[in-house]
């Protein structure tokens, strides 16, 4: 009995014992997708989702700041650091760089995998979209940053500490990315359509929708990036520029945006998201006097399209000094407010900006041929996307009318501020990096409540604690530079970037 | 199992059948003449045998002359002829040393005698003696080695129990450092169902911990095993230490009913010092709209105050309101009901119970209620060779909370609501919501909501239905062999709804679109939500032993176990959210023009383990055990799943080897223990995964699908295949010494733990793709001594005083990180960083501090504020020490209990006093008058000099009238507000006071009762913190229930005192 009794018991033992390994498998996750599982068509519209929202949101407000369409307003804090240029790396309450890791972790990798997994499938549309989604997202964070982990990026745990690139590096390694990209065969049967799947320029069937508007989204951008380095790179930035109508290519002849936004929770624009729906209060952000005042003096009627009325009125408008939080006055607190839709577009180049890109570029290089008619364009399409009519304003004696007969320096100015006032919103921060590379619009040499301001020219803050200097980038957010031992030593918020050498 | 409950109502029923002979019954004391309870009684020669009852008294059927035989655990025998009586008293004589016996790992029990590691036990009546709600209340400062803390002031609030310090790095609000919780044997979940943060951005809500369910007067024990030498046994959960909590059983005799019943009256205890000179206003002028005391002085004359209404305004005197805070809350009322029956015979017994908790708090109107009962049904049969017992628990508990968290929060808490409130309002007057001053549209400040709307129409509501039981088999082929299985069940299932009320005021109002008021400002339209949430969690654990106890030789015993362990744990997750409702004031998840929201996770996981004991005894003071356990787990790389971890302790009892007996050292023993656990991995912590697109704002998110398509990204976290289990080793030597006849006894503990190979998700730079890699890494140390001293300095027939005092002192320290990471984040509010860094302890504060020059002068910024550094350490979260002394003190029928608990050193951040002082509230921001001045010893940067080193000239930059509110605000001077808001954490507590009367006899006997008691008590009624404090009990959080939660608070809700009266009957 006793016997028995103990070898059924050992029995039972290594019985149980050998049907753990079994009941042990069960470590899958059921609740998300393996990375087996996922295709570039699933994380594509993720991607783009990522880089609009970022883009949209954190740094369209340092641009809307600092490119003084907006101020911070008196009643209320969350910006006044952006106001003061006291921006530090563990920037905000909230944000220690937030907006940079979900452009490199959420965005920048998301594309990466895209890129790879289209690469191994022959599918060059997809290699394309991401392509140019990764290059404008790089570009947007070297131009804030200046130097960026480029080069051995996204190797996961194979390379915990990225070294950082420096700006022409990463152009450099962005325009080849989109000539490879550009070089595909899009005829390939391997190539799949995207259709809904594509969140820039969507169509309702992937029947109905083609590459052709990318390809000329990659051409327009890298359009802009020569530009950008036309003072820093003059000889290679002509090259290109050349090169690229010598070829014959075609511009963006639409918005490149991400135009899918619903207004329901979650789903919305991301300035108006962040600024309306969730900080809980509207009046951080204000109409800049700056801005305001150049729209009035030229009844500009993209006003009601930028701007609400102040509160308490349905047709005047209010704006406080840039940088002016402090003042007591009461009737301050209803200076008005952004006019964003909650399915406002985030622009990545828009149409107007193409223009303006290729009225810059000819006015170079091509002695000015044709560069009316894009400036004119420019104009009439950021007008028209309000529903506005340009022609009086750009017609000979408009307030907008282009001094075909002008300098250089003219011509470029009116281009220049022309596409600044295209800029308000979600698409701010590009307003920023194009006053830094050609100081239009130009630094007023008093502040704007004086009589001799000239209106829409940019004034230094009055909280501006840099003794009259301007901000001129971002510092490498902590949340990098503490996690990375190849993170650079930081610089001044006022320290230009690579590219920004007038 | 419905069979053997059967059978077994059936044995305990018969019982009374049984009985022949007449009956004797009696008293068993002590030789002070003290009862002792439970005492065995046997008739001399017989198989007749009963227990005394907790008071001694028992109850026996025997014939004339036989001779009665007591005997209980540490007293030495003694017998009577019981001759003609039928009432006898058994005196028993006192045994040298008490041999007190311990719950040990997996239900074992040992004689304390032979452990080589500190235990700490507490009976029913420890536990209970100022009839608290939850289990460990009564515990608070009363175990050397832990800190146990109420971490909330409302019903129900969950409780913390760390012990030996922190070892794990936990950047979740999950109980990653807690004890385990074993109750009869079986792992006992001590999660935070149903529980919250950042609902629709309005805060969170704790419905308290698992261990919260139990009812306290179900406990017949609690031990608290500290060190892995105690706990491995326990397997992979058990490496903070276990609370082995035991439950009341039946016991043979009659028939016993126990009922208790207390009424327990609660206030709110620690409110910030408020300022009562300065009134409503912002930068000195009224502002009739402001939310906040930065206005004129208070003069005493009648103003005009709040919203214009149908061109009427309110007036009201410019005066004070002193106690405007305390005023909104009620009296909580907690009433605490149990009855309890138990009998049995020698073969079969049983325990039932029903408790009943109806607690509403201090929170006017029933917005915090916490409504619990629990029904248990225990059994035990047993045959000279078959034993089986089984247990059924069913705890049903509903509670409704205030939002109590007010991070990452638009809306607020109510506390950080109230205390925000200008000096010279009554809060109460704003009870009528519906008044046309108080209303939505007219409340008196656009910056917030009327605290009585968000109270009443907001809130929430948890259901909780658990059921948890065992089952234990067991078979003695003799005596020293005999098997054992116990399959334990605990499921839970917790259901919550959540709503929040639309708040738009209309345009034109004094708050809505294009308001009334002087500023300007209108409300944010809050558009309401509801979600619904369902957590269902289950846990299966089964144990199969085969012990083994013998003599092997003369004075040399043998025994051991060995046995299997099977665990299994799986939960689900169900969420569904709507924002934005369509129909105001009806909250059901159809109500909006959107479709909800959902989420739902599951997890399962399962572990596998054998593990062995073997223990040797020589006489009765050589004592030697050995184990060790190896485990299985899901949770690891399949192949590298297995782990070992081995333990061994020793005690000498030297007072027996050397023989002292009868000198003045009653007592004295050594010890010595040295253990492992392992711990595995976070559940699907080893692949890589996609997730769901979501799109995070700084404020908001994008949340796919958009344009009717759905997508997915790469998960921010490298999952790890590589993963080990995290190992901890522990150390341990410790002494007992009793002196004069144990009047003195002293309980000294030295601990060294070593964590090493945290799991956790590694912050890595987001340039690598990722936020996080999951890794093992990391060292903590924790080492430390816990002392208890004993003193009984009455003891005698009539008057009796036991003090208790106990001392920790545990010594953190992170020995490493992992490479490249010069720190790990765990948590931060408003740029103050909760992070640990090598070489110091774990949660280090670090923030800004005031820019100093060389020569030790401040400097200033151009608008005059403090300039700041970097990031600099303001302290830690460690105690320097840790005190308790209790005190129980008994005269005839009376007991006085009392327990001081002291805690010393350690920072904490108060979100509520940065509040109070960015409003103008607090007691410091009358400094100066507010009159303006210029930062005190302060210089300005004029420029560099030749070698870039600062050129400083004197400050002469005023903070006047309109920068005096800036002044006090974290966001234009922060260095100076860091300084004000981390805090020290210091605290004393008088935990509680009980006094006790036992009424006579003869008084219970006529409601045939064996014992009345009434007891009067008081909790938490005086609580000391350092000056620098002057806001907030430091021991509450609203962030988590672990590490996270010791940043600080949140704006959370303030602690209570309490008092009340209990009774207890027992028939």
């Amino acid at each position: 009995m006793k016997i028995r009794l103990r070898f059924i018991l050992f029995s039972l033992f290594i019985l149980s014992v050998v049907s753990c390994k079994k009941r042990l498998d069960i470590n899958t996750d059921p609740n998300n997708p393996s990375l087996e599982q996922l295709t570039p068509k699933l994380v594509l519209p993720a991607a783009v989702s990522s880089a609009a929202g970022r883009i949209g949101s954190d740094y369209a407000i340092f641009g809307g700041m600092w490119a003084e369409f907006y101020t911070q307003g008196t009643t209320a804090n969350q910006f006044k650091v952006i106001d003061d240029y006291n921006v530090t790396k563990d920037f905000g309450q909230t944000n220690k760089g937030e907006p940079w890791v979900e452009l490199f972790s959420g965005a920048l990798n998301d594309f990466n995998f895209v890129i790879n997994k289209a690469k191994q499938q022959g599918d060059w549309n997809y290699f394309l979209m991401a392509t140019v989604m990764k290059a404008y997202t790089y570009q947007v964070l070297v131009d804030l940053y200046d130097k960026v982990p480029y080069t051995e990026a996204f190797q996961g745990s194979a390379n915990l500490q990225p070294h950082f690139d420096d700006g022409y590096t990463v152009y450099k390694g962005l325009l080849a990315e989109l000539n490879t990209a550009l070089s595909k065969d899009f005829t390939l049967s391997t190539n799949t359509p995207a259709g809904p799947y594509d969140y820039v320029f969507t169509t309702s069937t992937e029947s109905s929708w083609s590459i052709t508007p990318w390809i000329r989204f990659a051409n327009t951008l890298k359009l802009k990036m020569y530009l950008r380095m036309v003072y820093a790179k003059p000889a290679e930035a002509e090259a290109g520029i050349r090169k690229l109508y010598s070829s014959g290519v075609a511009f963006l002849d639409k918005n490149a945006s991400m135009n899918v936004f619903q207004d329901a929770p979650d789903k919305r624009n991301p300035f108006y998201t962040y600024n309306f729906v969730e900080i809980g209060t509207n009046a951080n952000i204000k109409a800049s006097f700056t801005f305001l005042s150049w729209l009035r003096a030229n009844n500009d009627p993209r006003i009601d399209n930028y701007f609400l009325p102040k509160t308490g009125s349905t047709t005047e408008y209010l704006a406080i000094h840039q940088g002016d939080y402090a003042n007591l006055d009461p009737a301050l607190n209803t200076t008005s407010i952004p006019n964003i839709s909650p399915t406002a577009p985030v622009d990545f180049i828009s149409l107007a900006e193409s223009h303006f890109l290729q009225a810059e570029a000819l006015e170079r290089f091509f002695n000015g041929a044709g560069a009316k008619a894009e400036y004119d364009a420019g104009v009439t399409a950021s007008f028209a996307r309000y529903g506005d009519n340009a022609a009086p304003f750009i017609a000979t004696g408009g307030s907008y009318a282009y001094p075909s007969g002008g300098t250089f320096e003219q011509k470029l100015e009116a281009i220049i501020v022309q596409k600044w006032a295209s800029m308000p919103g979600s698409h701010a921060i590009e307003a920023f990096f194009e006053r830094n590379r050609t100081g239009y619009p130009r630094t007023s040499p008093v502040f704007s409540t004086n009589a001799a301001y000239v209106p829409g020219q940019i004034v230094y803050s009055k909280s501006g604690i840099t003794n009259g200097l301007f901000p001129k980038r971002l510092i490498i957010p902590d949340l990098e530079s503490s996690r990375n031992a190849n993170a650079p030593a930081d610089e001044l918020l006022t320290k230009k970037v690579w590219w920004d050498v007038r | 199992m419905k069979r053997i409950l059967i059978c077994l109502l059936t044995l305990v029923f018969s019982v009374h059948l049984l009985a022949q002979t007449r009956t004797v019954t009696g008293k068993v004391t002590d030789p002070d003449g003290k009862p002792v309870p439970y005492a065995t009684v046997t008739v001399k020669g017989s198989a007749t045998r009963v227990s005394a009852d907790e008071n001694g008294n028992f109850s026996i059927q025997a014939d004339p002359n036989t001779t009665l035989v007591f005997t209980a655990s540490g007293y030495t025998a003694s017998e009577t002829n019981i001759g003609t009586q039928t009432s006898i008293i058994g005196a028993l004589g006192r045994q040298a040393a008490l041999s007190e016996v311990v719950v040990v790992a997996l239900g074992q029990t040992r004689s304390k005698d032979k452990l080589g590691y500190a235990t700490s036990s507490f009976k029913s009546e420890d536990i209970n003696r100022s009839a608290p709600v939850s289990p460990l209340d009564g515990l608070q400062g009363r175990v050397a080695g832990a800190e146990i803390s109420t971490i909330g002031g409302q019903p129900g609030s969950s409780t913390k129990i760390i012990l030996r310090g922190y070892s794990s790095f936990s950047t979740a609000a999950t109980s990653e450092n807690q004890a385990l919780i074993v109750v009869d044997g079986v792992p006992f979940n001590n999660s935070r169902l149903g529980s919250f943060n950042d609902f629709l951005n309005s805060g969170g809500a704790d419905f308290g911990n698992g261990l919260n369910d139990l009812n306290p007067g179900d406990i017949e024990n609690i031990t608290v095993l500290k060190g892995a030498a105690a706990t491995s046994l326990y397997g992979s959960r058990a490496a903070n230490g276990v609370v082995v909590v035991t439950t009341k059983r039946g016991r043979p005799g009659k028939i016993s009913i126990d009922v208790s019943s207390s009424a327990i009256f609660s206030t709110v205890a620690k409110l910030p010092d408020f300022q009562n000179t300065w009134g409503q206003g912002w930068s000195g002028q009224h502002l009739k709209e402001e939310n906040g005391s930065w206005g004129p002085k208070l003069d005493g004359k009648e103003r005009l105050w709040g919203s214009q209404v149908d061109n009427s305004r309110l007036l009201k005197p410019f005066v004070a309101v002193e106690d405007n805070v305390r005023h909104f809350y009620d009296m909580g009322k907690e009433y605490n009901n149990s009855i309890a029956f138990r009998g049995g015979n020698e073969t079969a017994n049983f325990y039932l119970s029903y408790g009943n908790v109806n607690n509403n708090g201090v929170l006017p109107g029933k917005t915090d209620v916490y409504n619990r009962n629990t029904l248990a049904l225990r059994g035990q049969l047993k045959t000279n060779q078959f034993s089986a017992a089984a247990s059924l628990n069913y705890i049903n508990k509903e509670g409704h909370t205030a939002f109590s968290d007010a991070f990452n929060s638009s809306g607020s808490s109510t506390f950080s609501n109230i205390i925000q409130i200008a000096r010279d309002l009554h809060i109460t007057d704003f009870k009528d919501y519906n008044n046309k001053f108080f209303n939505v549209d007219n409340y008196f400040t656009p910056y917030a909501s009327n605290p009585y709307y968000s109270l009443f129409e907001n809130g929430n509501n948890q259901k909780n239905d658990r059921v948890f039981g065992n089952v234990e088999l067991g078979y003695d082929f003799s005596k020293v062999f005999n098997i054992r299985w116990r399959t334990g069940v605990d499921v839970a299932d917790s259901r919550v709804k959540d709503w929040q009320a639309i708040e738009n005021p209309k345009p034109r109002t004094w708050r809505g679109e294009n308001p009334t008021n002087y500023e300007g400002a209108s409300l944010t339209p809050l558009i309401g939500g509801v979600r619904e949430l369902s957590q269902y969690v289950r846990e299966l654990n089964s144990d199969f032993f085969v012990n083994y106890n013998k003599d092997v030789i003369t004075d040399l015993n043998v025994s051991g176990f060995l046995g299997a362990n099977y665990n299994e744990r799986e939960s689900r997750t169900q969420q569904s959210k709507i924002t934005g409702l369509t129909i105001p004031g009806y909250y059901d998840i159809t109500n909006a023009g959107s479709p909800p929201v959902d989420v739902a996770s599951t997890f399962k996981r399962r572990l596998i383990g054998a593990f062995a004991q073997l223990n040797l005894s020589y006489k009765d003071y050589l004592f030697l055990s050995a184990n060790a356990r190896n485990d299985w787990s899901s949770t690891l790389p399949i192949g590298k799943n297995s782990y070992f971890y081995p333990g061994v302790n020793a005690s000498v009892v030297m007072s027996r080897l050397i023989g002292l007996e009868g000198t003045s050292i009653s007592y004295f023993k050594l010890r010595g223990a040295y253990g492992k656990t392992g711990k595995d991995a976070p559940v699907y912590s080893l692949k890589s995964i996609g997730v769901s697109s979501n799109t995070d704002l700084a404020f908001g998110n994008i949340a796919l699908p958009l344009n009717n398509v759905s997508s997915f990204e790469l998960g921010n976290t490298i999952g790890n295949s590589d993963l080990k289990p995290e190992l901890t080793t522990e150390y341990e030597i410790g002494t007992e010494v009793r002196f004069l006849k144990d009047r003195i006894g002293l309980d000294f503990t030295y601990y060294r733990k070593r964590t090493k190979g945290q799991i956790l998700s590694v912050p890595i730079a987001a340039s690598t793709g990722y936020q996080s890699l999951i890794a093992n890494f990391g060292l903590v140390e924790n080492k430390g001594i816990e002392f208890v001293g004993t003193l009984v300095p009455a003891r005698s027939k009539d008057f009796n005083w036991t003090t208790t005092f106990t001392f920790t002192r545990n010594r953190n320290t992170v020995l490493e990180l992992p490479e490249g990471l010069d720190k790990v984040d765990f948590n931060s509010a408003y740029n103050v960083s909760f992070v640990a860094r090598v070489g110091q302890p774990i949660g280090v504060f670090e923030a800004p501090k005031k820019l100093m020059t060389e020569d030790g002068k401040f400097v200033a910024t151009t608008a005059g504020y403090f300039a700041q550094t970097e990031d600099e350490i303001y302290g830690n979260i460690q105690r320097d020490y840790n005190m308790g002394l209790n005190n129980s003190i008994s005269y005839k029928n009376w007991n006085l209990g009392f327990s001081f608990d002291y805690r010393k050193g350690g920072v904490f951040y108060s979100y509520t006093a940065q509040l109070t002082y960015f409003v103008g509230n607090a007691w410091l921001t009358q400094y100066n008058d507010r009159r303006p001045f210029v930062i005190p010893n302060s210089v300005v940067q004029t420029g560099t000099d030749a070698q870039g080193k600062p050129i400083y000239a004197e400050n002469t930059i005023p903070i006047d009238v309109n920068k005096t509110n800036s002044y006090w605000a974290n966001v234009n001077n922060p260095a100076h507000s860091y300084d004000l808001v981390i805090l020290p954490k210091d605290f004393l507590k008088l935990r509680d006071v009980t006094l006790t009367y036992r009424l006579p006899s003869s008084v219970a006997q006529k409601i045939r009762a064996q014992n009345i008691s009434i007891s009067v008590i008081g909790r938490n009624f005086l609580l000391w913190v350092p000056t620098k404090n002057t806001f907030i009990d430091p021991e509450i959080t609203n962030l988590g229930n672990d590490l996270t939660g010791e940043l600080g608070e949140f704006g959370g809700s303030p602690t209570y005192k309490a008092y009340g009266a209990a009774l207890r009957i027992t028939f």
